[in-house]
C-alpha cells in the first residue's frame, strides 16, 4: 500500500479527490458541472493526443465524439425497445470508443498523410461535411433537434439505477480516471515517443526507419478512440446528443481547452477543461460576453505562450526545484505586473460589457448594472471612468512587463549558474 | 432550358464571389504559408461596413470605403498579431487566424447584434435588367457579374505588371523563394495579407446583400473557400478559379433540379417503402446533398489526386 | 568479387533542366571506409539523399548488399540497413539527448509501432542508449532538450541518433563540420571504432580527416565521379589536383 502509494501518488490522490468531490460540492448543479468536466477532460486530453503530442492541429475532431455520441444514444435506445441485447451501461463507453476508432481509422487514413496546415484544412472538411449530413440523415441525425435517450436500462445490480445524477459522476469518474491513466501511459510507450518525434522533426523519423504516415494515423485513431469514449459519456450524461457535438464548435472548444491549458505537457488539457468549462457555467449567466473574452485569452496564449497556462506554471519548476528562495526577489516585479493586468482588464471589460449592453438590450433601458453598480450607459460619465482605469492600467503593464520578465530571466540564470559544475 | 440557364448564370455568380475570396486567401497561403482561418471573417466585416456607410452615404461609396477598412484592418492585424506569431510556426500562425475569427463573429454580434441586418440591394438597381422567358433576371445580378469580372481581369493584370505581382509569381510556384528575398519582405507580407482581405470585403459588400448580413456567413463560407483552394490545387490562382465555378454551378443545378436519389437506388432494388436508416437514402435529393457535395468532391479529390487540379504541389 | 555494401549503377537525378547527378557508377566494399570529396555545389550531398531515399532517382539503379532499393521510401532503405546523418543538424528538438538516441533505435531493436512496451522498463534498450549516449560524449547532457545544446553538441547528437540503429551501412554528412579541433579528433576516433565491422560512408572538407580516415576516396566535380581510388593514389592523381585539391595536398 505504501509503495503503491509513493509510486502512483498521483494517481492515488486523484482517486481519492474524486471520491470525495461530490461530498463537498452537493448542488445538483455542481454535480452537472463536475460530470461535464469529466467528459470533457477525457476530449480534451484525446485531442491532445493530436495537438500536443503528434503536432497535428485539428478542426474535427468532435467528428469521433458526436458520432459514438449518436451510436451511443441508438444502442442505449435499441436496449430499452427490446430491439437490442441487453448491455450494461457502465460498459458502453468502451463501445463509444470503438465506435470512435472504427470512424478514425477510416478518415484518418486519408488525412493523415500530412500534417501542418493542410492536415487541419482536411479536418475541417469532414467536419463540415459530418455536419451537414445531422441535417440530411434525419433518421439516424433526426435533425436539430437530436437524438434523446434514456439511460436507465435494464437491470439494476447494487441499487445502480443510473437515473441519479451522482450515480452517472461515479460513471463518468471512473472511466475519466482510466482513460487520463491510459493515454498517460500511451505517452511513455514507443509509439507516444514516435509520435513526440513525428511533431518534432517529421523527416528525421523517415530516416530512423519509421512510416511518418504509419505514426499519425495510428495517433490519429487511437486518439479518435478515447474522442469516442467521452462522447458516449456525454450521451450518457445528457440522455441526450445534438448536431453541434460533431461541429466546429465542439472542436474549438477542445482547443480552446487544449490550448489555454497548455498542449506541451499532460496536465495542460486537464486544467484547460476545468477551467472552461467552470468559468463557462458560471460567467454565461452573467456576462454575453463570455465568449468574446474567451476569444480574446486564446489570442493572448497564442501570441505570447506557446506553452498555456500550465506552461508558464511549469517554466518556474526548475526555480523552484533548485532553490524556492529564489523566488523572493520575483514577488514584487510579478505582484505588479499582475496587478496591472488585471487594472487594465477591468477598464477594457467594463468598456465591453457597456456596448454589450446597448447593443443586445430590447427596450430603451439605459441603466446598466455594472461591476455590482448601477450605471448609465448612455452618458459619458461610466465610459470616461472606464477610460480612465484602462489607460493607467495598459501604461502600467507596458512598464511593469519587462522587470517581471527580467526577474524571472535572472532566476532562471541563477538556477543555470548553480547546476554548473 | 431556362433553368438550366438561369442557374448556370447564378452558379456563375456564387463562383465568382467564391474566387474572390479563395483568390485573396491562396495569395497570402503561397506567399506567407499562412492558411487565413479568419478569411471569411473579413469578407462579413466587408459586408457589415458596408451596410454600416451604405445606411449613411449610399452603396456606392460604400462599394470603396468598406474593401478599404478592411484592407487596412487586414494589413493591421498581419502587422501587429500575426508577425508576433510568425515565429512560433505555420500552425501557430493557424490558431492565431482561428482565434481571430472567433473574436471577429463576437465582435460582429456585440455591434450588430445576432440577427441579420438589413443590408439591402442598392434602390437603382433593384429591378429586372431583362425578362427571358418569363423569368426575371435582376440589375443587381448583371452588375455583381460585372464587378467580379473585372476584378478578377485586374487581379491578373496586377500579378502579371508588377513587381510585387512578380514576387507573388514566384511565390505560387516556388513557395521558398521569398525567403530569400531582400529587406522589404515583411512590408510585402503585410500589404499582401491586407489585399487579400481587401478583395474579400469586396465579396462581402457586393454579396452581403444577396447571401444575407449575418454572424454566421463568415462560418458558413469559410469553409467551402478552403474545399476551393484544396479542389483547385494549393497555390493555382487558375485552379482556384475552376474549382470556384465548378462548385458555384453544381450547387446551383442541384439546388434548381432537385432530383431525387431514388432512381439510382431502385437499381439496387431498393423498395420506396422502407424503414429505419434507408428511409433517409431513399428520400435524399440532390438539393439536399448540396451542403455536402463540395465535401465530397474534397474527400475524393485527396483520395485520387492529392495535388488537386492545377496544383505542383502535393496536399 | 564480393558483392559490394553499397553500389550505384548509372543513377542520374535532373533537378528541372538542370542534371545534378550525371551517370554515376559506385561500388563500396563491405567493411570499408569510404569518403566522398568535391568542390561546394558537385553533388555529393544529392547522392546521399538519392542513396537513403530522399529524392527520386531519374534514371538508373541503386542496390544494398545487391538488392535493388531503388526509389523506395527512406524509411524502408533506412529499415534494409542503411542509417545517415545529415549536413544540417536534423534531430528532434522538445526532447532530450536521451529520447533522441532512443528513437533512432527503437525500431532496430523491433519495438516498431508497439503502444503497449512501457519504455521505462525496457533495460536492454535503455542500456544501450547510454552506451552511445557515453561513446558520443553526451553523457552529462542526458536530460538536456535536444534545442538547448550547443552547436557542436547538436552535431555530436546528430551522429549518436545516426549510430543508435546498429545499421551495417553508416553515412555520414560533414560529420565533423563546426566542430573545434579537440571535439573533431574525438569525432575521428569515435567514427574509426564504429566502423570497425561496418560500412561506413562520410562527406567530409577536412581532408586530414579523409585522409586519415578512408580506405578509398571518390571524387565528385559536377555531378560525375573524376576519380575513385586509395588514398595515396588519389593524391597523386593529376586530374584530381587540377579540379579540386588544387595546392592543398601538394
Amino acid at each position: 500500500m505504501a509503495g503503491l502509494v509513493r509510486r502512483h501518488g498521483m494517481w492515488v490522490a486523484a482517486f481519492a479527490v474524486m471520491l470525495v468531490l461530490p461530498w463537498i460540492f452537493q448542488t445538483g448543479f455542481a454535480i452537472t458541472m463536475l460530470n461535464q468536466i469529466g467528459v470533457l477532460i477525457v476530449f480534451s486530453l484525446a485531442y491532445n493526443m493530436l495537438l500536443g503530442q503528434g503536432g497535428m492541429l485539428s478542426f474535427g475532431h468532435a467528428l469521433y465524439f458526436g458520432i459514438a455520441g449518436y451510436f451511443t444514444a441508438h444502442f442505449l435506445n435499441g436496449v430499452g425497445e427490446d430491439w437490442l441485447p441487453y448491455f450494461p451501461v457502465t460498459l458502453l463507453p468502451i463501445f463509444g470508443g470503438l465506435i470512435g476508432l472504427f470512424f478514425g481509422i477510416g478518415i484518418g487514413f486519408v488525412s493523415t498523410r500530412r500534417a501542418g496546415t493542410v492536415f487541419a484544412m482536411i479536418s475541417l472538411g469532414f467536419a463540415e461535411m459530418a455536419t451537414a449530413l445531422t441535417l440530411i440523415l434525419v433518421v439516424f441525425f433526426n435533425g436539430e433537434e437530436g437524438i434523446q435517450t434514456d439511460r436507465m436500462v435494464g437491470p439494476e445490480p447494487l441499487g445502480i439505477t443510473f437515473g441519479p445524477d451522482i450515480h452517472v459522476y461515479y460513471l463518468i469518474s471512473f472511466w475519466c480516471l482510466v482513460a487520463t491513466a491510459a493515454m498517460y501511459v500511451l505517452t511513455r510507450t514507443p509509439f507516444g515517443r514516435m509520435s513526440n518525434a513525428v511533431r518534432d522533426n517529421p523527416e528525421r523519423v523517415e530516416f530512423v526507419g519509421y512510416s511518418t504516415h504509419r505514426i499519425r494515423w495510428l495517433a490519429f485513431a487511437l486518439s479518435s478512440f478515447f474522442a469516442g469514449l467521452a462522447g458516449a459519456l456525454h450521451a450518457l450524461n445528457f440522455e441526450h446528443v445534438g448536431f453541434e457535438t460533431i461541429g466546429l464548435e465542439q472542436s474549438g472548444l477542445a482547443l480552446f481547452m487544449v490550448w489555454i491549458g497548455g498542449a506541451r505537457n499532460f496536465v495542460g488539457p486537464i486544467l484547460g477543461a476545468i477551467l472552461i468549462t467552470y468559468l463557462n457555467s458560471n460567467l454565461s449567466d452573467i456576462t454575453d460576453a463570455w465568449y468574446l473574452y474567451l476569444g480574446i485569452l486564446f489570442m493572448v496564449i497564442v501570441m505570447f505562450t506557446q506553452g498555456g497556462l500550465s506552461g508558464l506554471v511549469f517554466m518556474h519548476e526548475p526555480i523552484w526545484k533548485t532553490d524556492y528562495r529564489l523566488f523572493g526577489r520575483m514577488m514584487a516585479p510579478y505582484a505588479l505586473g499582475i496587478g496591472s493586468t488585471i487594472i487594465a482588464a477591468i477598464g477594457v471589460i467594463g468598456m465591453f460589457e457597456m456596448i454589450y449592453f446597448l447593443s443586445t438590450r430590447v427596450t430603451e433601458e439605459t441603466i446598466a448594472v455594472l461591476y455590482w453598480m448601477e450605471v448609465d450607459a448612455a452618458s459619458a460619465l461610466p465610459w470616461i471612468a472606464c477610460a480612465a482605469i484602462t489607460a493607467p492600467g495598459v501604461a502600467a503593464c507596458r512598464r511593469t512587463y519587462p522587470p517581471m520578465a527580467n526577474s524571472y530571466n535572472e532566476a532562471i540564470a541563477a538556477v543555470k549558474g548553480r547546476m554548473a559544475p | 432550358m431556362e433553368v438550366l440557364v438561369f442557374s448556370i448564370f447564378n452558379g456563375l455568380l456564387y463562383g465568382m464571389l467564391l474566387f474572390m475570396l479563395a483568390s485573396g486567401l491562396t495569395l497570402i497561403f503561397s506567399l506567407m504559408g499562412v492558411l487565413n482561418f479568419a478569411h471569411a471573417s473579413f469578407f462579413m466585416l466587408g459586408a457589415y461596413f458596408a451596410y454600416q456607410i451604405s445606411g449613411f452615404i449610399g452603396f456606392w461609396p460604400g462599394l470603396v470605403f468598406a474593401p478599404l477598412i478592411v484592407g487596412v484592418i487586414g494589413a493591421a492585424v498581419e502587422r501587429y498579431g500575426l508577425r508576433p506569431v510568425h515565429k512560433f510556426g505555420h500552425v501557430a500562425e493557424l490558431l492565431f487566424t482561428f482565434g481571430l475569427a472567433f473574436v471577429i463573429e463576437e465582435v460582429v454580434q456585440m455591434i450588430w447584434g445576432k440577427v441579420p441586418v438589413p443590408y439591402d440591394i442598392p434602390e437603382t438597381m433593384n429591378v429586372a435588367a431583362f425578362t427571358w422567358r418569363g423569368l426575371d433576371y435582376s440589375a443587381y445580378r448583371l452588375f455583381m457579374l460585372g464587378a467580379s469580372v473585372a476584378i478578377f481581369l485586374a487581379l491578373f493584370v496586377f500579378i502579371a505588371k508588377t513587381r510585387t505581382g512578380l514576387i507573388i509569381q514566384a511565390a505560387l510556384t516556388h513557395p521558398n523563394i521569398v525567403s530569400s528575398l531582400g529587406h522589404d519582405v515583411g512590408k510585402i507580407f503585410m500589404w499582401t495579407f491586407g489585399f487579400g482581405c481587401a478583395l474579400a470585403g469586396v465579396a462581402g459588400v457586393i454579396g452581403g446583400n444577396v447571401l444575407g448580413t449575418e454572424p454566421s456567413m463568415a462560418i458558413t463560407l469559410g469553409p467551402i473557400v478552403f474545399v476551393v483552394i484544396v479542389i483547385g490545387g494549393l497555390g493555382s490562382l487558375w485552379g482556384a478559379l475552376i474549382a470556384a465555378l465548378f462548385i458555384g454551378i453544381m450547387d446551383n443545378l442541384s439546388i434548381s433540379y432537385d432530383l431525387s436519389l431514388y432512381p439510382v437506388l431502385a437499381l439496387f432494388g431498393v423498395e420506396r417503402e422502407v424503414e429505419g436508416i434507408m428511409q433517409d437514402l431513399v428520400n435524399l435529393t440532390t438539393a439536399g446533398l448540396a451542403p455536402v457535395l463540395p465535401y465530397l468532391f474534397l474527400v475524393l479529390m485527396l483520395i485520387l489526386r492529392p495535388r488537386g487540379l492545377f496544383g505542383t504541389r502535393d496536399v | 568479387m564480393k558483392t559490394p555494401a553499397v553500389e550505384l549503377r548509372g543513377v542520374w537525378k535532373n533537378f528541372g533542366n538542370t542534371e545534378i547527378i550525371r551517370g554515376i557508377d559506385l561500388a563500396i566494399e563491405k567493411d570499408t571506409i569510404h569518403a566522398m570529396i568535391g568542390p561546394n555545389g558537385a553533388g555529393k550531398s544529392t547522392i546521399y539523399n538519392l542513396i537513403t531515399g530522399r529524392y527520386h532517382v531519374d534514371r538508373g539503379q541503386i542496390l544494398l548488399n545487391g538488392e535493388e532499393i531503388t526509389n523506395q521510401t527512406p524509411h524502408e532503405i533506412n529499415r534494409k540497413g542503411i542509417s545517415r546523418s545529415f549536413q544540417v543538424t536534423n534531430i528532434f528538438h522538445r526532447m532530450s539527448v536521451f529520447e533522441n538516441i532512443r528513437c533512432g533505435m527503437l525500431w532496430h531493436r523491433n519495438y516498431k509501432y508497439s503502444f503497449w512496451n512501457f519504455l521505462g522498463r525496457q533495460g536492454e534498450l535503455n542500456r544501450r542508449t547510454e552506451e552511445i549516449m557515453v561513446r558520443t560524449g553526451l553523457a552529462s547532457r542526458r536530460d538536456v532538450l535536444a534545442g538547448m545544446l550547443s552547436y557542436s553538441d547538436q552535431r555530436a547528437l546528430e551522429i549518436a541518433i545516426t549510430l543508435a540503429s546498429g545499421a551495417d551501412v553508416i553515412m555520414l554528412d560533414e560529420p565533423t563540420s563546426g566542430m573545434s579541433h579537440g571535439e573533431t579528433e574525438q569525432t575521428v576516433e569515435l567514427i574509426r571504432k564504429v566502423a570497425r565491422d561496418k560500412t561506413l560512408v562520410i562527406v567530409e572538407h577536412d581532408m586530414g580527416v579523409v585522409f586519415d580516415l578512408a580506405h578509398t576516396i571518390s571524387v565528385l566535380v559536377y555531378g560525375e565521379i573524376i576519380a575513385c581510388d586509395v588514398p595515396q593514389r588519389i593524391r597523386g592523381d593529376r586530374a584530381v589536383q587540377e579540379a579540386y585539391l588544387g595546392t592543398e595536398v601538394a
